[in-house]
């Protein structure tokens, strides 16, 4: 069998605030940072246009999901302090758990996690020079959380939690990233499951930065015009230095996905920048099986 | 300079109950069980994040702080990791 469907998704958590007191709870707090940034601070209906455009944006993405009827759902994402701390920062990370658990404020989240899967892509690392760092218990978090509310909202496949070092200096390069992303569709390849991915995050966002509220659109609609193009392979050519200075560290979550889909372009993009603080973006890779 | 503890500190504000607990009661007594600079206990006292960011906190965490503060103490965001 080989990669059935392959997404990325923002996982911001306004995404899944509740426009009005939510929001304005949210922005208040991430506007001590930078109270310059609340100038462009969006009004409710500008906030409840952006949920009703994220929501459509994530039901196309879903209905590609389910039609590729997958056995499985690998999620690329980063930790943002709850599992990893300074002590210990993996560069990539392998759930190798039975489930999987998670809370976002009043939704929660349990899923089984395909550990075989997990195995199976940690040993091919090892044997391929990809040196993952593996554990048996993680807790969920907004980054996979957010975008799983709207994609597999019911726990019917299990899923499979791989973690990206975005955010800790020294991150992993943008090639490297890609290269997991090619080991992951070999793997898939010869596995018998049907295997989806999704990479969460992004696009250009500054969060906890002096920065906070700046989005680099011109920045993230470049990326999405190359994805467009079936061209991903090009972003294995950026520096570091360009994606953190257009706040695109965990574009780095979705190299991998790129790495996975070779020269496939993709059959959907949407961008949706939130006045607020991201860029959200939702891109879908659609494959004949 | 390490700011591993100043980091350690924000981390259990996220993600320890009963060091929360502990440090809206009495910040300046909690703070004596890490391993903190004169500067890193003021700015931390000042629970203002933009003064823990230069002393190397990270940025995601650095927001923490304001888990203290009594106008930021049910902010929704803090029902989410």
């Amino acid at each position: 069998m080989s990669l059935v469907s392959v997404l990325a998704a923002s996982h911001a958590p306004n995404i899944l605030l509740e426009p009005g007191r939510e929001w304005e709870d949210f922005m208040r707090l991430h506007y001590t940072m930078a109270p310059q940034a609340g100038a462009s601070k969006p009004a409710l209906e500008q906030q409840q246009k952006l949920r009703r455009d994220a929501e459509k944006a994530f039901s196309a993405l879903r209905a590609d999901l389910e039609a590729a009827k997958p056995d499985v759902l690998i999620v690329v994402a980063n930790d943002q302090f709850v599992n990893f701390f300074f002590n210990v920062i993996p560069t990539f990370f392998i759930t190798l758990a039975e489930e999987v658990r998670g809370q976002f404020t009043r939704h929660a989240f349990h899923y089984k996690n395909h550990r075989e899967l997990g195995r199976a892509i940690l040993r091919a690392g090892l044997d391929r020079g990809i040196d993952f760092a593996f554990g048996e218990h993680v807790e969920l978090q907004h980054t996979q959380t957010v975008p799983l509310y709207f994609l597999l909202p019911k726990p019917d496949i299990p899923i499979l939690p791989i973690y990206v070092n975005t955010w800790v200096d020294p991150i992993p390069t943008p090639r490297r990233c890609y290269q997991v992303g090619e080991l992951i569709r070999d793997v898939a390849t010869s596995r018998p499951e049907r295997v989806a991915l999704l990479a969460t995050g992004g696009l250009s966002h500054f969060p906890g930065s002096p920065r906070i509220g700046e989005i680099d659109t011109e920045f993230d609609h470049q990326l999405l015009e190359t994805l467009r193009q079936g061209k991903s392979k090009t972003l294995a050519d950026f520096s570091l230095e360009q994606l953190l200075q257009a706040g695109d560290s965990e574009f780095l979550n979705w190299m991998v996905a790129l790495g996975t889909v070779g020269d496939a372009k993709a059959s959907s993009t949407f961008y949706l920048p939130d006045l607020v603080a991201t860029g959200w973006g939702f891109v879908s890779f659609k494959f004949d099986s | 300079m390490s700011s591993y503890h100043l980091n350690r500190l924000l981390f259990d504000l996220k993600m320890n109950d009963s060091v929360l607990k502990r440090a809206t009661a009495d910040l300046k007594s909690l703070m004596s069980d890490y391993d903190l600079t004169a500067e890193e206990k003021e700015a931390l006292l000042s629970g203002d994040p933009r003064r823990l960011r230069p002393l190397g906190a990270h940025g995601m965490i650095s927001l923490y702080i304001l888990r203290l503060k009594p106008e930021f103490r049910d902010n929704i965001y803090w029902t989410q990791k």
